[in-house]
């Protein structure tokens, strides 16, 4: 059987264009397959196809680079994803009317508090400069820290690592840190998983009902957008 | 349907796209877009069906277009081993400290807007 290029069809598979967006696709449905079997808040879809991806890159042989062309046709997607986002924000905005100026008054100093604290701590414990504007937009949900970090000159890929680890760390975390802090009110433990702990936060406060559910993803959409606005701006002010 | 809700989209991207290149080249164009669409539905009070559509499958699929950005980590394995203890440190501190003051000061401002309702 020594007539059949076994090495040279490795070759031409692995060096094919939808070689990317195959693993991708195969690592995911994996990932989601795993969580919905086990429940495991640890195992986040995008973190265990991110170690799945890397995996099969590492064995493969090849470079970061050449995977990122390959999967162009993915990643093109996330600029009107990040417009959609428009929409479930709009759809929650109906249920703040109640709660109006508490929502808006907690996500103006929380949120503040939230990216400074980060910042703050980071720079402290002697960070390199690209680190501490990485973590600046953790809180926020991945999309929107992702080129939030980047329009900082931080890394998008760091960035999305820090947002997972917090919002995971946040959802399993929060529900009993609050109840120490005996924070009952549901709209008030929403708005806090979803402001620090963006999707993950939000999945989590869903299973605690409904109220709470609505205000974290408000709280999450609203975080990502005043973060999204606000911090490139306040960082070309002060630097 | 879909595709008429996913032109909207991209066209709002590229608005402000455009935007973003001509008047303010601090934010993204996507953020743009973004924040033009929501004036829209406020303005219109109301979001067609189609866009409802594309946004929520798009939204559906948003972790799986969030792996390759995040698989770019692994080109910054020294970055992230040099400040590892400054990452975690802050990661963890920020968050425990930011959750519970969230949770804090939204119900003392709920209870607050309660306790003035009832006066008047």
């Amino acid at each position: 059987m020594s007539l059949l290029d076994w090495q040279g069809a490795w070759q031409a598979v692995i060096g094919h264009p939808l070689f990317g967006v195959g693993i991708t696709l195969a690592s995911y449905q994996l990932a989601c397959l795993a969580y919905e079997r086990t429940r495991w808040v640890f195992l986040q879809p995008v973190l265990v196809s991110m170690v799945l991806v890397i995996a099969v890159l590492l064995l493969c042989g090849i470079e970061y680079a050449d995977y990122r062309r390959a999967s162009e046709l993915l990643t093109v997607l996330l600029g009107p994803a990040t417009v959609a986002l428009a929409v479930p924000l709009f759809l929650n905005m109906r249920r703040i009317r109640e709660l109006f100026w508490p929502t808006v008054l907690t996500l103006v100093l929380a949120g503040s508090v939230a990216t400074a604290l980060g910042v703050l701590f980071a720079w402290l414990m002697g960070a390199e400069p690209l680190i501490v504007t990485t973590l600046a937009p953790k809180s926020v949900t991945s999309p929107i820290a992702m080129l939030v970090a980047e329009q900082l000159g931080g890394v998008a890929a760091l960035a999305a690592v820090f947002v997972m680890l917090t919002g995971v760390l946040g959802a399993i975390i929060g529900p009993e840190l609050l109840r120490r802090c005996r924070v009952q009110h549901p709209a008030a433990r929403g708005m806090a998983l979803g402001l620090t702990a963006h999707a993950v936060g939000t999945a989590q406060a869903l299973q605690e009902g409904d109220e709470c559910g609505a205000f974290a993803a408000l709280a999450m959409s609203l975080m990502g957008v005043m973060t999204a606005v606000f911090l490139p701006l306040a960082v070309s002010l002060f630097f | 349907m879909l595709l008429r809700g996913l032109t909207w989209l991209v066209l709002f991207q590229l608005l402000g796209t455009a935007l973003s290149v001509l008047l303010l080249p601090m934010l993204p164009g996507p953020i743009i877009g973004l924040v033009l669409l929501f004036g829209v539905c406020l303005l219109r009070g109301e979001i067609g069906e189609p866009l409802q559509l594309a946004a929520s499958s798009l939204l559906r699929y948003l972790p799986l277009l969030l792996v390759p950005p995040a698989v770019g980590v692994m080109a910054y394995v020294a970055a992230i081993q040099a400040d590892i203890w400054a990452i975690v440190v802050s990661l963890v501190i920020s968050l425990v400290l930011s959750l519970a003051f969230t949770g804090w000061l939204m119900q003392a401002l709920i209870r607050r807007q309660a306790r003035r309702r009832e006066r008047t």
